[in-house]
């Protein structure tokens, strides 16, 4: 459902800085897939790049089949809200809204009727367990639940694609179980297909699969088996292998 | 880097974030400045313009600088509002309360000192213009011609530093830094939503609603009274629209989902519900500023109407020479020889026409009566409408505007019959409103054969009038003159020279008005653009996340543009609408409809509120939009 065909990403300014250079990834529908690598590695420009939000230098990015890049701006805005969902680190809410009118506000632009985007919002909110928090604001909520609201905002228009941007960054351990757990929930259940990006070897073992990238450039990808756990060890060991240069490694068995 | 290099360098290298308070600083200065070029003009020093004007302007000095400090103030600390993440970050670098202050004193210190300089300059630059304006709405008989204004730049200069200084100090003892992580925090900070009570909503509509049906109830000198308790009234009333009925309004369609869930309603009020808050304190400032400068050039532009047409009126005629009955035969030969002869020196060309203006008694006063063959000689002498009268009918032509005795003459003259000297009556039949004879009060035309039936005359007074032709204004003005030093006003009126003379007196008062209104109208403008710039960052942010999900350029437009026309436009209609009725309210003060002269001065302040809407609108969507695609 999602191709990224040859990729690079340049950025022109007084020092020509390659982010991204000839990615290669493909996602199924209902594929669950964490994007991993250091700081700088590109991840986050990878994530804008199908998001919509930049254009790549050269390549392609393709959603079931079509190029979303040669849209117009309008249209562009209208397929992001309609096709995709996002979830961010700093959930993104805003803070004059109640949580229910930040879940329904991606229906409320496209004009939905009111009905509609109450029942989808009580649904939603059940399955996410913030049916109580609804008519609380941003600000008096705890960061888990905020992360759920943003989640269940991502998810109430049945996106296609939905794209979470280190969206256990700002939580503790706890909540980032729970809302990784959610994750993994919706992605098996409703056949979300989802694209992680994150830092973070715990979140990224709730994915099918992990693909690592460094400097831009592809490095590896490993599938998971049948327990998180060894998934889990497994991250992090292609994460060592990775962070380090060879002498690093000498240096270790010294 | 010592510490005074370090808060000029941060002026000096931010100067994007120091602009707007320089300009707005920058333009108070120039405003006082052009002012004091005109007030402190040679031409005004060698005793040919009067006392008062010059007190007046002093006044107007005066009220200009004061209003400048509040809105120095007010500039500078929204400026300091947006700087509080700074002063935090300064403050964990190990800053001192007391270094902040004088750091922030520096700042000042430094920005007023240039803007003073460049208002002066910027001054300097425009002070032509100012004059040929002030010389082409004051009547001066020599022209103000431009000089290097010597005085005008001390006194600017000495003011606004102090002015400055005053304002540096001020501000950097009362500003409060709290608590660091407050500081830090400040633009994550969600200030809660306002709260409305409905009594006091419900206050605000009766207070609102009193004021106004007072306003427009009154007549006469009534008027007068009931102004000041209006006006308390009304601005309480105003506060209270602002702080309390509007939140409530705003709550209230938010309960609404119909509403506040269809589109991008709900980016729209939200947003606006909760900063209401800051919005209901400028927009109650704008309003009332606003409200005063509509209401003092509304009234100034009333009041020179309403003498012009009196003027006009009861002076058809280019110059009217009435000699009364007593007066010797060979003098007045002899003035209107003289009479005659200026007005061919000017080379005035037009009719005259001589009547005898024949009174009788009635009831307790007198009252003209003329003939229908008079009164259609002077009609056609002005192109006015004649009348056909019969012998059975008379005609009441109405008083000149310029009466302002209770219950004029009019309603008598009509209950009251003609009488004729055979004891029969004529019973008045019509009534025209028309000024073609010299005459202030109303007066009385019948048929010639009736006429002729009339008594003796209580008196009579011989009026030779000159019609002018059009198009010799400045002609006739030293004509008028001329004449006039010689016969003198008793029994000599000339129109032009009238209100040329009036002109003169009320030029200055007209002009200072001027000045001042739109002083305030355009400070008022500066307070929204201020109210707008400090929400733009957060205003950038909420986009730029709205957008993320998907928001099309012109449904941010839409938001932009709605979001926008409402900081411009809820304090305006307020102002426009306290305007109307305390216009309409002087003109029940005068009995003297002001109608064209309040929609021409209401309609030019729309009009310019409405280009500067689109040219803040314009650039502000550009600033969003940048931030957001």
């Amino acid at each position: 459902m999602l191709e990224v065909k040859n990729v690079s990403k340049v950025y022109e300014g007084k020092v020509t800085y390659r982010a991204l250079s000839n990615i290669d990834l493909e996602i199924e529908k209902g594929d669950f897939v964490a994007i991993m690598g250091p700081s700088g590695s590109g991840k986050t420009t990878l994530l804008n790049m199908v998001a919509t939000i930049d254009e790549p230098t050269t390549g392609e990015v393709l959603i079931e089949a079509k190029n979303p890049h040669t849209l117009n701006q309008n249209d562009l805005a209208k397929f992001r809200r309609r096709e995709l969902g996002f979830v961010f680190q700093e959930f993104n809410l805003l803070h004059t809204l109640t949580v229910e009118e930040n879940m329904v506000l991606p229906l409320t632009l496209d004009g939905k009727r009111v009905k509609e985007m109450k029942q989808r919002a009580n649904a939603i909110a059940e399955k996410l367990g913030i049916a109580e928090i609804m008519s609380k604001r941003t600000h008096e909520i705890s960061g888990g639940q905020a992360q759920r609201a943003a989640i269940a905002r991502a998810m109430i228009h049945q996106p296609k694609l939905l794209l979470a941007d280190e969206p256990t960054g700002n939580l503790d351990s706890k909540a980032s179980k729970d809302v990784m757990s959610m994750l993994e929930t919706l992605n098996k259940k409703e056949e979300t297909t989802m694209m992680l990006v994150t830092h973070d070897p715990q979140a990224a073992s709730y994915a099918d699969r992990v693909v690592f990238i460094r400097d831009g450039k592809f490095y590896s990808e490993i599938h998971r088996g049948e327990s998180r756990q060894t998934f889990f060890q497994s991250i992090i060991d292609t994460l060592s292998l990775m962070g380090g240069d060879d002498s690093d490694f000498s240096s270790i068995r010294d | 880097m010592t510490f005074r290099q370090f808060a000029i360098n941060n002026v000096i290298r931010n100067k994007r974030l120091y602009a707007a308070y320089f300009l707005s600083s920058l333009f108070t200065v120039m405003v006082f400045f052009t002012f004091a070029i005109f007030a402190f003009h040679p031409a005004f020093f060698d005793g040919s313009i009067r006392g008062e004007i010059l007190y007046g302007m002093t006044i107007a000095g005066g009220v200009i600088y004061v209003f400048s400090f509040f809105f120095v103030l007010y500039s500078m600390s929204s400026f300091l509002q947006s700087r509080k993440k700074e002063f935090g970050l300064l403050m964990m670098q190990g800053m001192s309360t007391r270094q902040i202050r004088l750091m922030v004193f520096m700042e000042n210190m430094l920005i007023g000192f240039f803007a003073t300089l460049g208002g002066i300059l910027f001054g300097l630059v425009f002070a032509k213009a100012i004059l040929l304006f002030a010389e082409n709405v004051l009547i001066i008989d020599e022209s103000l011609h431009f000089y290097f204004p010597l005085m005008a730049i001390i006194v600017t200069f000495v003011s606004f530093i102090i002015l400055f200084l005053f304002i540096s100090l001020f501000v950097s003892f009362i500003l409060r830094t709290r608590k660091l992580v407050d500081l830090i925090k400040a633009d994550k900070q969600s200030k809660g939503e306002p709260k409305a009570s409905i009594a006091l909503a419900i206050i605000a509509v009766v207070l609102l609603a009193s004021g106004y049906a007072t306003a427009l109830y009154v007549k006469g000198p009534l008027v007068v009274m009931a102004m000041l308790p209006v006006i308390v009234v009304v601005v309480i009333g105003t506060y209270l629209l602002f702080t309390q009925l509007s939140v409530y309004v705003i709550r209230q369609l938010k309960e609404r989902k119909g509403v506040f869930w269809r589109k991008t309603n709900m980016v729209l009020f939200s947003d606006l519900s909760f900063r209401m808050k800051d919005n209901a304190r400028t927009f109650f400032m704008v309003a009332i500023i606003s409200t005063v400068a509509f209401s003092a050039i509304g009234s100034l532009y009333g009041f020179q109407s309403f003498f012009m047409r009196g003027i006009d009126e009861a002076n058809p005629f280019s110059f009217e020479y009435t000699s009364s009955a007593d007066a010797k035969e060979e003098d007045m030969q002899k003035e209107v020889r003289f009479i005659e002869k200026a007005l061919d020196k000017h080379e005035i060309k037009g009719d005259s026409s001589v009547i005898d203006k024949t009174y009788f008694s009635q009831n307790d006063g007198e009252v003209m009566i003329t003939s229908e063959t008079s009164y259609n000689r002077f009609a056609d002498l002005l192109g006015e409408n004649r009348v056909r009268i019969d012998d059975d009918e008379a005609v009441v032509i109405t008083d000149s505007s310029k009466v302002m005795a209770p219950g004029s003459k009019v309603d008598r003259l009509m209950d009251s019959p003609v009488k004729l000297r055979d004891g029969t009556t004529i019973k008045p039949d019509r009534m025209l409103d028309e000024h073609v004879l010299p005459e202030m009060y109303s007066y009385y035309v019948i048929s010639d054969t009736m006429y002729e039936k009339l008594p003796e005359p209580a008196s009579v007074e011989t009026t030779r009038v000159w019609a002018a032709d059009e198009g010799q204004e400045d002609a006739l003005v030293q004509a008028g003159e001329e004449i006039f030093d010689v016969i003198g006003g008793y029994n000599f009126a000339a129109i032009d020279y009238t209100i040329y003379q009036v002109n003169k007196v009320y030029g200055p008062i007209l002009f200072i008005g001027l000045f001042i209104g739109i002083v305030f109208f355009v400070s008022a403008g500066s307070f929204l653009y201020f109210r707008l710039y400090t929400d733009l960052n957060q205003d950038k942010e909420k986009f730029r996340m709205i957008a993320k999900m998907g928001l099309t350029n012109k449904e941010l437009k839409k938001v932009i543009n709605r979001q926008t026309a409402l900081l411009f436009f809820a304090p305006i209609v307020v102002a426009l609408v306290h305007g109307a009725v305390a216009l309409t309210a002087l003109s029940h003060m005068f009995d003297y409809t002001l109608i064209n002269e309040s929609a021409m001065v209401l309609g030019t302040f729309t009009v310019i509120q409405i280009i500067y809407f689109l040219i803040v609108r314009h650039f502000y969507t550009k600033q969003i939009r940048r931030a957001v695609y």
